[in-house]
């Protein structure tokens, strides 16, 4: 089916949408904008109105303000049935009566090709031999899979991922969503997906966007989601950050690490963004180890210097246990740094 | 509301709500006749309000209630607490048994003890057992089962922990279940005792046959020559009816709501008492199911004159069953068909609308079940003779009959496909809209088929109990439209016991395989024993 695509522009714009229930702001002047066949990483707490942005694309929803494009076309006012949009939804909510063929034939019903369209997608999601099985004899991998073929079945112009993997287990999970990364590269299809999950959004993501609160805090690929956030905020969710005050000084910070260099030259008290791989611990200062975790490939220490509680990471085993004295220093690229409070 | 509404229900919000606004309206139909009849009535309704004629039927009816009721809740509940916390011999073989006195309906049941003590009777040393007593000892033994099942049911689901810690306390056995069993299966005991006073107010076959003089017999002699007197005693009945069924809606069952669902709970040896408890469980079984049917087949086998066309005896043809038993059978699936169609919309409402109305449209609903069949049917036939127009030759047609049961039972059909609509997954619509499929497309291929087993028990419910109706039928069947109810009726005045045997047990039988289908087969299955 991906080589029968015929490549028009399905560019995805959402132009500021704002949603309230009731007195609850659940979107707020929300703005994104996805190429053509790009993926698009919704990454957000719980409750930050990810999944209500989703459904209001789907036309689930209906937002109170902004629009909503696919190219030129404006759904803002389509209804759902008719967007050419699909959507997984959180668990697959597969149709428990039908088969896995009926299932992903659902979207087909009106066309002639409907039984080679099916085959084709269950073959692309590798589940050739299923078409007869039922829901309930799916394991949580397979549902997902076949969820993922009933919503490309149709073609839509754009795909919605609602947390697809939070169902799975830790194992199951790396795998499944390793090869749904794999399957919406090569179908080069504009997609949506949320998820409260960094790992999700870096691995499938071309690009993120972090939300929180029915805002949009921060978009940009997930290397410069992590190398440069905007905000102390952003930082801590995406990824693990201490975040330690120093005092600014052109491109120098002091802190109680030493002086960390700066990407943006700025002056005065701040707040700055230490991630534990760039801390490097060293024999005898001023802190004191308090917890000491080994994951295999890497070891996690926790260091109290007098009010402030870092965390390092090395790889390497444990070579400090825990009540030693340490000192710290940063050894990373030049980091980000927001004016106190921000 | 109205978006967030049809973005939830698949077949057009407004219109479904509409629809099951207007199918409430036709359910407040039969009370409203009756209070514009009454109204109509001027002085006349205060006049005939303080009469004997009115106060007496009044009052037998409410002490054979009391009394009744009184007998089922000590019956039912002792019933319960055997079959599920003692080691009663059988215990799992009467925990089937027990219920089904349900399945043979009052008339029936007056039938058999006509047929079976008295002058002509099976035991014809004997006088008649009628009126008062014999009224109050047929409902009895058929009713218990109301108090028996939610007992059962709840005394499954309590949490064994307390009654252990009650006896790890010191608390013996009448204390422990004194504070703390009665206590949680309380609200199941009134539930079950107001249904059963309901049923005896609601109660027309038996009180008739045995000739007492409750309030639903006295409806039914004065409705042809003394239309007030019908209309008043039909409107208190009525309002009674719905004040007995409001109150159960204020007594909520399981206040103190510790559940614990498969458990193994514990059970109480009963040690010496244990043939005194069996014989406690057999009889009300004997009474309520095992005499009804052993008189009816005596009767069956020795044979009795009839008239020409009855049933005379052992070897007589059976043909004459043929007329009233399709009768019955096409009623009964007609109305089934129709009930779960017609309150399916006030269903999707219940289930997913917001704001005043599905309160409003299933309380219209439920408020005609708990009218007695008679009222709904008086109400049917004074509304119908009087009909302007073409709408008057709709009296004792076959449609109007099944508009009686449909309006009478429809509450069954609608809480059961409400039940299922509730459980219906929202995001399976969603799923399918973004799939691009239509509102009727969207109902035909996922709502449908997977509420069909809730619609499908519905309508079981409807049929079996259209099947047992007999008031209604007798008031508004066309002429010459025998069912197997008005058959044993007719039969069993006349004093045919041979025809009302033979006629009995097939309805008997009919009945026994539906209830266990429908209501028996989904009571929760027995548990793991466990001694304490």
């Amino acid at each position: 089916m991906n080589t029968s695509r015929a490549v028009g522009n399905r560019r995805l714009q959402v132009d500021s949408v704002s949603k309230t229930f009731g007195s609850v702001a659940a979107l707020v002047d929300v703005t994104i904008d996805v190429e053509s066949g790009q993926t698009l990483a919704l990454l957000g707490p719980s409750g930050c109105g990810k999944t209500t942005l989703l459904r209001v694309i789907a036309g689930l929803e209906e937002a109170d303000r902004g629009r909503v494009l696919v190219g030129d076309r404006d759904l803002s006012h389509v209804r759902p049935e008719l967007r050419r949009v699909g959507m997984v939804f959180q668990g697959g909510a597969l149709f428990p009566h039908m088969t896995v063929g009926a299932n992903v034939g659902y979207g087909l019903s009106q066309r002639p090709d409907r039984d080679e369209r099916v085959a084709e997608a269950l073959r692309l999601m590798d589940l050739v031999g299923f078409e007869s099985r039922y829901p309930d004899t799916l394991s949580g991998g397979q549902a997902q899979r076949v969820a993922l073929a009933r919503a490309l079945a149709p073609e839509p112009d754009v795909l919605l991922l609602d947390e697809p993997f939070s169902s799975l287990d830790a194992e199951l999970r790396i795998r499944v969503r390793s090869e749904v990364a794999e399957i919406l590269d090569s179908l080069n299809i504009t997609t949506v997906f949320v998820t409260h999950d960094q790992e999700d959004a870096f691995v499938v993501g071309d690009s993120v966007a972090v939300m929180r609160r029915g805002r949009i805090l921060q978009t940009g690929t997930p290397s410069a989601l992590y190398q440069r956030p905007e905000s102390a905020w952003v930082a801590s969710f995406v990824g693990e950050a201490n975040i330690v005050a120093g005092l600014a000084e052109g491109k120098l910070v002091k802190t109680l690490v030493g002086p960390v260099e700066i990407d943006r030259p700025a002056d005065g008290p701040v707040e700055v963004v230490l991630r534990p791989e760039h801390l490097v611990l060293e024999g005898g200062g001023d802190g004191r180890v308090t917890a000491v975790e080994f994951y295999g490939h890497d070891t996690a220490y926790t260091v109290v210097m007098g009010d402030d509680r870092l965390s390092a990471r090395r790889i390497s085993a444990p070579v400090f246990s825990v009540g030693d004295s340490v000192g710290l220093r940063y050894a990373g690229p030049p980091t980000a740094a927001f004016n106190e409070g921000v | 509301m109205g978006s967030r509404v049809s973005n939830r229900s698949p077949i057009g919000g407004t219109l479904v709500k509409w629809l099951a606004g207007i199918i409430g309206l036709i359910f407040l139909f039969p009370i409203g006749y009756l209070i514009w009849g009454t109204v109509t009535l001027g002085d006349e309704f205060w006049s005939t309000v303080g009469a004997r004629t009115t106060l007496g039927p009044l009052w037998n009816s409410l002490r054979l209630a009391i009394l009744t009721t009184l007998a089922c809740t000590s019956i039912g509940t002792g019933l319960a607490f055997l079959v599920a916390r003692t080691d009663l011999p059988g215990r799992s073989v009467w925990r089937i048994l027990l219920p089904l006195p349900l399945a043979v309906p009052s008339f029936v049941g007056a039938t058999a003890l006509l047929a079976a003590v008295g002058p002509g009777a099976l035991v014809s040393f004997l006088p008649r057992i009628d009126g008062y007593w014999g009224a109050f000892f047929v409902l009895t033994f058929l009713s218990y089962p109301y108090v028996y099942l939610p007992v059962l049911t709840r005394l499954a689901s309590t949490s064994p922990a307390l009654e252990e810690a009650s006896q790890l306390l010191g608390g013996g056995r009448r204390r422990t279940f004194a504070k703390v069993i009665l206590p949680q299966i309380r609200g199941s005991v009134i539930a079950g005792a107001l249904l059963v006073f309901l049923y005896v107010l609601s109660d027309f076959g038996a009180v008739a046959l045995l000739r007492y003089n409750a309030i639903t017999r006295a409806i039914f002699s004065s409705r042809l020559f003394d239309r007030s007197t019908a209309l008043t005693l039909g409107l208190l009945l009525g309002l009674l009816a719905l004040l007995v069924a409001a109150s159960q809606r204020l007594i909520t069952p399981g206040r103190i709501s510790i559940t614990d669902m498969n458990v193994s709970q514990v059970r109480y040896r009963l040690g010496r008492y244990r043939r005194v408890a069996l014989a406690g469980t057999v009889l009300p079984f004997l009474i309520g199911l095992a005499m009804p049917v052993g008189v009816f087949v005596f009767w069956v086998f020795r044979g009795q004159p009839t008239a020409s066309l009855g049933y005379g005896g052992w070897g007589d043809d059976l043909g004459f069953l043929g007329a009233p038993l399709l009768n019955s059978a096409a009623a009964a699936v007609v109305a089934a068909i129709a009930a779960v169609c017609i309150v399916l919309p006030v269903g999707y409402v219940g289930a997913r609308a917001r704001g005043w109305l599905p309160a409003a449209v299933t309380s219209a609903v439920s408020s005609v079940f708990a009218l007695p069949g008679l009222v709904v049917a008086l109400a049917l036939v004074f509304w119908a003779i009087q009909a302007p127009g073409v709408l008057a030759q709709l009296y004792q047609t076959f449609p109007l009959l099944i508009l009686a049961y449909v309006l009478h039972f429809g509450a069954q059909s609608m809480q059961s496909s409400q039940a299922a609509i509730a459980d219906l997954p929202s995001v399976l619509d969603e799923a399918a809209r973004t799939l691009g499929a239509s509102r009727g497309r969207r109902f035909l291929t996922v709502d449908l088929p997977l509420i069909r087993p809730g619609l499908v028990a519905g309508g079981g419910l409807v049929l079996l109990s259209t099947l047992k109706e007999l008031p209604a039928t007798l008031l508004l069947a066309p002429i010459g439209f025998q069912t197997l109810a008005t058959k044993i009726w007719g039969a069993a005045e006349d004093g045919f016991y041979a025809e009302v045997g033979i006629t009995s047990l097939v309805l008997i039988a009919l009945s026994a395989a539906l209830t266990w289908m429908i209501v028996l087969r989904r009571q929760p299955a027995e548990l793991p024993k466990r001694s304490g």
